[in-house]
């Protein structure tokens, strides 16, 4: 599994690293630490021209190696798997305008890297995804400000919207005491399932699997699928409660359940919750509600 | 040991309903009887009479059988006393009623969707079968571990219904049992959420606790000993969440309850199963 977690030097990323932190204990993935230097900011630009290596004084690296600490501590220096050897905290630029710590943990179990890219924060974290193929890419966001970044407002549901894999936007505002999953289909992944399990388990919550209905009945298929991730969940003992909404009234529960903390959606490709839930109220829901947003692909 | 039906379609609430049922069987004492009803659908008429009609039937009744079997089959090993399944063709709330009066069962068990705004669960409780069913029910919304048992009392009148129901069928104490009176709120008074220690009486709650009282002493005549005592006045919504981590609720309701009851508002948020007893 490949995590990408965006960050800046706002404490709202220092809470999205903890939760990767965790996830990662669990799951030993590859974890990638990304910053993006705006092009705008004429400084930044001049000075990665100039020399990678002077970028140490730059706020935002030193934010990533301060999250790198953050992530490391989470684990036991013996068990952690992404302990190097060490060197130089050092940024090479391995191709135009992506830079690189130099040593990042070549003798490690499992890969943390940490990566600085120039431009557009949201559209360098999606070339990021794809160019590295991440499973899920992590970001947090500033709840108070309607879930933006200090560099772009629309950075995170940027990213939620067009992101070709799996998202969590990670909100410090409310514990996660229940994961409420929307699913409107049959077509739900191993990946994602065992993604779900993680959460639960990591916060220790309660979940709820969601089946969205049209004319107050599911359809067979749906129906089949959830029995099925219902007899998942138990046989890793893990008691899940079905509901049933009907699609019409989807606004109403979406804004009622998020305060349980995580809100998760299974939107696959033909998936009717891309119908039911388009772009502008993704948004909202990122913008306005207290909850973490988990977009499930 | 009791009689329960359990009645069970080839969908998702019956599978649930089933491995409840099944669960249900660690702390009950009882015979589980599947049943299918399977309805033809109202405004078509069945084809024409004697041997067309019969063959039509005998069609409808294998698929049915087939579809049913299915769902026992994958549970079978988990729910030793299991009755060979009762397929019939006919109006789903007549048939019930019919088998429960015919063969006396204790309990109804069927399962229920939790939907948003409960319209399944409202549409259930009102439903013929709910009104006129001479056993209690339950009513099985999700696949919960029924270990823990609420029994919510709200006035004297719930009190000898709903505890000899719970009382009938737990015969020994293998689950563990709460008492909680409840109350709403109503605007501008205030929230309660006590639990009971000893004897103490909290002062306003002298009712409740004398009404908790009669129930604790019709329990200990049959052994029981309820684990916690609670008094609670909260809205619906509250009350709700506080009862989420129960296996099982049970809870009186008058047979024509109406449909803007906050009884039936409550119950309808409840995602445990919720054992029905009329009053």
């Amino acid at each position: 599994m490949k995590i990408l977690v965006a960050v800046d030097q706002n404490p709202y990323s220092a809470h999205a690293v903890l939760e990767v932190a965790k996830l990662a204990a669990n799951t030993w993935a590859n974890v990638s630490l990304l910053g993006v230097l705006s092009k705008t900011d004429t400084k930044e630009r001049s000075a990665v021209a100039e020399a990678p290596s002077g970028l140490a004084d730059n706020p935002l690296i030193k934010a990533l190696f301060v999250h790198r600490g953050t992530f490391l501590s989470y684990f036991k220096q013996k068990e952690c798997p992404y302990t190097s050897k060490g060197g130089p905290d050092e940024l090479a630029e391995i191709r135009k305008g992506v830079y690189q710590l130099v040593h990042a943990s070549k003798s490690a179990k499992k890969k943390l890297n940490i990566r600085v890219r120039t431009g557009n924060p949201g559209r360098e974290i999606l070339s990021e995804a794809k160019e590295e193929e991440s499973d899920l890419i992590v970001l947090g966001c500033d709840h108070m400000k309607g879930c933006g970044w200090e560099s772009g407002a629309t950075v995170p549901r940027k990213v939620a919207n067009d992101a070709p894999c799996s998202v969590l936007i990670a909100k410090a505002a409310k514990d996660v005491k229940r994961i409420v999953c929307c699913l409107d289909h049959d077509r739900v992944s191993q990946a994602s399932l065992e993604m779900i399990n993680q959460m639960v388990s990591l916060h220790g919550a309660q979940l709820t699997i969601v089946g969205l209905a049209e004319n107050q009945g599911l359809k067979a298929e749906v129906e089949r699928k959830l029995d099925n991730i219902l007899r998942y969940y138990h046989e890793r003992g893990i008691d899940p409660w079905i509901e049933m909404v009907d699609i019409a009234f989807l606004d109403s529960f979406v804004a009622r359940d998020a305060r349980w903390g995580l809100m998760a959606l299974w939107m696959g490709k033909q998936s009717i919750l891309e119908k039911a839930f388009p772009k502008s109220k993704l948004d909202k829901l990122i913008k306005r509600s207290d909850a973490s947003v988990l977009i499930l692909r | 040991m009791i009689s329960a039906l359990v009645s069970l379609n080839a969908d998702l609430a019956s599978s649930i309903a089933f491995r409840y049922a099944c669960r249900l069987m660690e702390y009950i004492d009882m015979r589980l009887q599947p049943i299918h009803v399977e309805e033809v659908d109202k405004g078509s008429f069945p084809p024409g009479s004697g041997w067309v009609r019969s063959t039509w039937e005998k069609g409808l009744l294998q698929t049915a059988e087939e579809e049913i079997a299915q769902l026992v089959n994958a549970e079978k090993a988990d729910c030793p006393s299991l009755d060979a399944t009762i397929v019939e063709i006919g109006e789903y709330d007549e048939a019930l009623l019919h088998e429960i009066e015919e063969k006396s069962y204790d309990l109804l068990v069927e399962g229920v969707l939790t939907s948003f705004h409960g319209q399944l669960f409202h549409r259930k409780i009102r439903s013929r079968l709910y009104r006129f069913s001479p056993s209690p029910i339950i009513i099985v919304k999700n696949l919960v571990q029924p270990d823990r048992v609420a029994v919510l009392l709200k006035d004297a009148l719930d009190v000898t219904p709903l505890i000899s129901t719970f009382l009938k069928l737990f015969s020994t104490p293998k689950a563990s049992v709460d008492l909680i009176h409840f109350a709403f709120k109503e605007s501008g008074k205030p929230e309660i959420k006590e639990k009971i220690q000893d004897d103490a009486v909290p002062v306003g709650s002298e009712n409740a606790c004398k009404l908790l009282n009669t129930a604790k002493d019709l329990l200990a005549e049959k052994g029981w000993r309820p684990k916690e005592t609670w008094v609670i006045r909260d809205t619906a919504e509250k009350i709700s969440e506080f009862l989420s981590d129960y296996g099982l609720i049970g809870a009186c309701l008058p047979r024509n309850v109406h449909k803007d009851s906050l009884m039936l508002d409550l119950l309808s948020r409840i995602p445990s199963a919720t054992l029905l007893c009329k009053k």
